[in-house]
């Protein structure tokens, strides 16, 4: 059976302390200039006393239905069989068009390699080998869980069906695989 | 990897006439970049990103990284790292980061250095403090460092010197809290914030002031357990947006809702009887002081709701004992800051959580747990002692008042050093030894401490780069980072017995040394080699664990070694499970708990609600007492600070990857107050008052009360030499008073300022 890797970012459990951001950036050597993931912590919104953050992990939502990948014209861009949109740096001939197509505006040029570049799950470093994503691992506060949705034992099945979640622009058809359980203090 | 003379000249000359830092002496830049060597394997370690040091395991990735996660063997800290930790790789190849001995050649402060040897320096230091020491006395000079870690080595060198002036940052962050708690209850407790079902929290910001296990455990019980969380702080930080209440207390006024809740915790015969008659002393005369301390009275003062006050303290009882009142960490908010901690203490006592799941508790090494559990459960470690110390008769320059007393043996009043070398006050400092301490940051009114230093003989840091306080200095000796060095083995027990260690990761980048090598090689050019017999880290290892070679290697593997299960003396629950694991333990008390057992380090041998020896050390505080303070003008706002998750106070703004994602920090101020003053966010602004004056940025937020404005702290460093720091953001500690607070000695983070728009 095909995997369907997912992402659970629980908006309560995060307290947008970066460390998600470092290890991603340490890991994946990824430039000082450009970000495969960041926590933004927006707001605060409301009326004084009565506020609340919003904790808005910017990264790739491995879309099922990857405007990324429509547009792509040499096939660089794909959505590998466990899910993760992923890049073959070998076809990619620098057109951009996936970097201007992404909805969620997280494809970048990576200013070292040249070639279009974001979050893949760790897949070529930390999966690889077996581990969960370092943004994962070193969470402080447990507000990220990863793993085959098609696994229904497994842990993000059970946060994704008893716990009030949702996607981003799913409006646009996307099909995004970061899911994400929203603050209990505001709107999403 | 070895960087000799050549490899110098080469990094030197390559770069260009207009880049500053390539041309910054001693540091990487200037000695040429290499590749990394050193351990593809993880290796266990320690960070050093902040003092909290979590476990965690390093290893080299093809020579240009350091991966860094959690130690996963160390279950509170659950295998994770924080963002600091993460960048520790980030410090370590900094070019900015300074890998050879300097001197100063201008004047102090200008910022022109010349790379010397080792044994220039040395003998530099050697000569200057053994003048020092010959013409006006050993106690001329205060030995200053970070605690924990290697500072034991140079606090030895302290003793071997022969000064009693020793000094930590306690007075500037947390010696308040431990000082209350040494009163009341004869010593140190911790949190059991994870099993915990209502905190409530005096703006102690764990979800931005990282402390990894802390951290973890309040979130696993307010999310994972539906724990209650109470937050009172002016500020809508990020534990205050995770609070299920945040009240936006008027500053310095925490004191009036902690006795308030006492009061309602008596008056309303909510609090544990048993407990309280078992246990404590003095709690008559307490009881007699807060009557009058009503959740009306602190209405008025604080401006939280008198019925909000009155409920929350029921809630709170409802949950006790499996509840607590946070006592915080940086206890700096006011002068009065040891009521404000007993108090807190008082609201915990009251309810008797001491050694109980989710309230207060005694750490259990090694020592007290074997006793408990009838069998060698964990091995102890031997402290090798030096014989024959030098014997110190001058007095500690912070002995000016019995008062202190607590806080002696506890870090000092670090502040007293600019009284002592500006007013001789009570005698003459002339010489300042620093080790990892940045004071121009955190001791407040940084132009006194400027005059402190230019006026000063001799000055020696010892640091990884030139901070603001050393650039000051007239030697520096630059120590290696964590990730290249390898130390003792620290005692990390909480409710049971754990040791971890600290080890190398990589090859020494440069010409630095780990500390204990810099302060022996030092003793030996004193003259003063004898204090310290030992050969090198590996000896003192061995000592530690009575040559237990197995043992050592099992704590170098693991990294993290636990013994037992937890003990809570008060516990049923956890007793059940240790007297089974331990079928030697001491026999359980009928009602199935050790509570015969608990006593208490204090002159009663119980908890001191109210002490005389207190009462003796400072007359009129032997009963806790709300004193009124003034914190600003009338006409003024109040300006506080706090610490970001990004940043450990004033000593990572320069390490590449935590700069990158913060290096400024903006002024918030509300709308209201913005408004008033023709603010926007982002408008460049003037913060100032009769101590000093900033420039910065505004960022208009309703996150903060309309009277009071913030800023993270560490911001704004004035030296050059901090290329990606100096001058970004508002130096906090130029506008703060330079006080000693009673009892406590503490600082003070809170005081009055006015904004103008520039």
């Amino acid at each position: 059976m095909t995997k369907r890797y997912v992402l659970v970012h629980d908006e309560n459990k995060c307290i947008g302390c970066q460390a998600c951001n470092v290890a991603c950036r340490s890991e994946n050597n990824v430039p000082e200039s450009v970000t495969r993931i960041q926590v933004r912590i927006e707001g605060p919104h409301g009326n004084f006393p009565h506020l609340h953050f919003k904790y808005n992990r910017v990264s790739c939502e491995q879309c099922e239905n990857a405007p990324c990948v429509t547009v792509c014209p040499t096939g660089a861009a794909y959505v590998n069989k466990d899910g993760i949109v992923s890049i073959n740096e070998k076809k990619c001939v620098g057109c951009l068009y996936c970097v201007a197509a992404c909805p969620y505006k997280v494809r970048f040029i990576n200013p070292e390699t040249r070639v279009p570049d974001k979050c893949d799950f760790c897949k070529e470093t930390r999966l690889a080998r077996g581990e969960q994503p370092a943004c994962v691992v070193v969470c402080p506060t447990q507000a990220l869980t990863f793993g085959d949705a098609n696994d229904t034992s497994s842990e993000v099945c059970k946060l994704i069906d008893t716990k009030t979640n949702y996607l981003k622009k799913v409006e646009l058809g996307t099909q995004p695989r970061v899911y994400r359980i929203p603050s209990r203090k505001g709107g999403i | 990897m070895k960087l000799d003379r050549r490899t110098f000249i080469k990094g030197a000359s390559a770069g260009t006439a207009g880049c500053v830092f390539a041309t910054l002496p001693g540091s990487i830049a200037a000695l040429g970049n290499s590749l990394i060597k050193g351990s593809e394997q993880s290796v266990a370690s320690i960070c050093e990103m902040c003092s909290t040091r979590c476990p965690i395991t390093a290893r080299v990735v093809n020579g240009k990284n350091v991966s860094i996660i959690g130690n996963p063997k160390a279950k509170a800290f659950g295998g994770a790292v924080c963002a600091r930790g993460g960048a520790g790789h980030s410090q370590l190849y900094d070019n900015q980061r300074i890998v050879k001995p300097l001197k100063r050649v201008g004047e102090r402060g200008e910022g022109k250095w010349a790379e010397i040897e080792w044994d220039e320096a040395y003998s530099i230091v050697a000569e200057n403090l053994n003048r020092l020491k010959k013409q006006y006395g050993p106690e001329s000079v205060a030995f200053s460092s970070k605690s924990g870690s290697l500072s034991s080595h140079f606090f030895h060198l302290s003793k071997a010197y022969g000064t009693p002036n020793t000094f930590t940052h306690a007075s500037t962050c947390p010696a308040a809290y431990i000082v209350a708690a040494k009163a009341m209850l004869g010593g140190r407790v911790r949190r059991d914030l994870s099993h915990s079902k209502y905190v409530i929290n005096f703006g102690h910001n764990l979800y931005e002031g990282i402390n990894m296990a802390e951290t973890r455990g309040m979130m696993e019980a307010q999310m994972d357990k539906g724990a209650k969380l109470v937050v009172f702080e002016p500020r809508f930080s990020i534990v205050a947006d995770k609070a299920d209440e945040w009240y936006a207390i008027k500053p310095g006024t925490d004191i009036t809702v902690a006795l308030a809740i006492c009061h309602v915790l008596i008056e309303d015969n909510l609090y544990d009887k048993a407990f309280v008659a078992q246990y404590v002393e003095g709690f008559d005369e307490f009881a007699n002081e807060v009557k009058a301390y009503t959740p009306e009275w602190a209405e008025a003062i604080c401006d939280v709701p008198a019925e909000d006050i009155r409920r929350i303290s029921h809630e709170y009882a409802a949950a006790a004992p499996h509840a607590l009142v946070d006592f915080g960490h940086r206890a700096t908010f006011t002068t009065e800051e040891f009521e404000l901690r007993r108090a807190i203490y008082a609201a915990n006592i009251l309810m008797g959580n001491i050694e109980r799941k989710g309230g207060l508790f005694f750490a259990k090494k090694a020592g007290a747990y074997n006793k408990f559990a009838g069998d060698k459960v964990a091995p102890t470690l031997q402290k090798p002692g030096v014989k024959n110390m030098p014997k110190i008769d001058a007095k500690r320059i912070d002995m000016v008042d019995e008062q202190y007393s607590m806080l002696w043996s506890s870090g000092g009043i670090y502040q007293t050093i600019l009284d002592a070398t500006l007013d001789a006050h009570p005698y003459q400092l002339r010489g300042w030894v620093m080790n990892r301490t940045n004071p121009m940051q955190t001791m407040t009114d940084r132009a006194r401490i400027e005059q402190t230093m230019k006026k000063l003989d001799f000055i020696v840091s010892c640091d990884i780069y030139i901070s603001e306080s050393a650039a000051y200095a007239d030697i520096i000796l630059p120590e290696s980072t964590y990730l290249e060095r390898d130390e003792e083995v620290s005692d990390k027990s909480g409710k049971n017995p754990a040791y971890y260690i600290r080890q190398r990761v990589v090859e020494t980048i440069g010409d630095t040394k780990p500390s204990w090598l810099i302060w022996k090689e030092l003793a030996d050019q004193m003259e003063l080699g004898e204090y310290f017999p030992w050969e090198n880290m590996q000896t003192l290892q061995l000592f530690q664990v009575n040559k237990d070679l197995d043992l050592l290697n099992k704590i170098k593997r693991e990294g993290w070694v636990s013994y037992g299960t937890p003990l809570m003396l008060r516990e049923p629950s956890v007793l059940n499970t240790f007297v089974s694991e331990h079928p030697n333990a001491k026999p359980l008390d009928d009602d199935g708990t050790y509570a015969s057992q608990l006593s208490f380090k204090t002159p009663s041998g119980k908890i001191e609600l109210s002490s005389p020896k207190v009462e003796q050390m400072s007359a009129g505080r032997g009963v806790i007492k709300y004193r009124e303070v003034k914190m600003k003008k009338a006409d003024e706002l109040f300006f506080i600070q706090g610490k970001v998750a990004v940043h450990t106070n004033a000593g990572t703004q320069n390490v590449p990857m935590l700069a990158n994602l913060m290096s400024d920090n903006a002024v918030w101020i509300h709308p209201v107050t913005a408004g008033a003053l023709n603010i926007a966010t982002g408008d460049k602004i003037r913060i100032f008052n009769d101590t000093g004056s900033e420039e910065g940025h505004a960022l208009v937020t309703p996150g903060i009360r309309p009277d009071t404005v913030f800023a993270y702290m560490g911001c704004g460093s004035k030296n050059k030499e901090l290329a990606r720091a100096s001058g970004k953001g508002v130096h906090c500690g130029n506008l703060l008073p330079h006080v000693i607070s009673p009892v406590t000695g503490m600082n003070l983070h809170t005081a009055g300022v006015k904004i103008a728009k520039l």
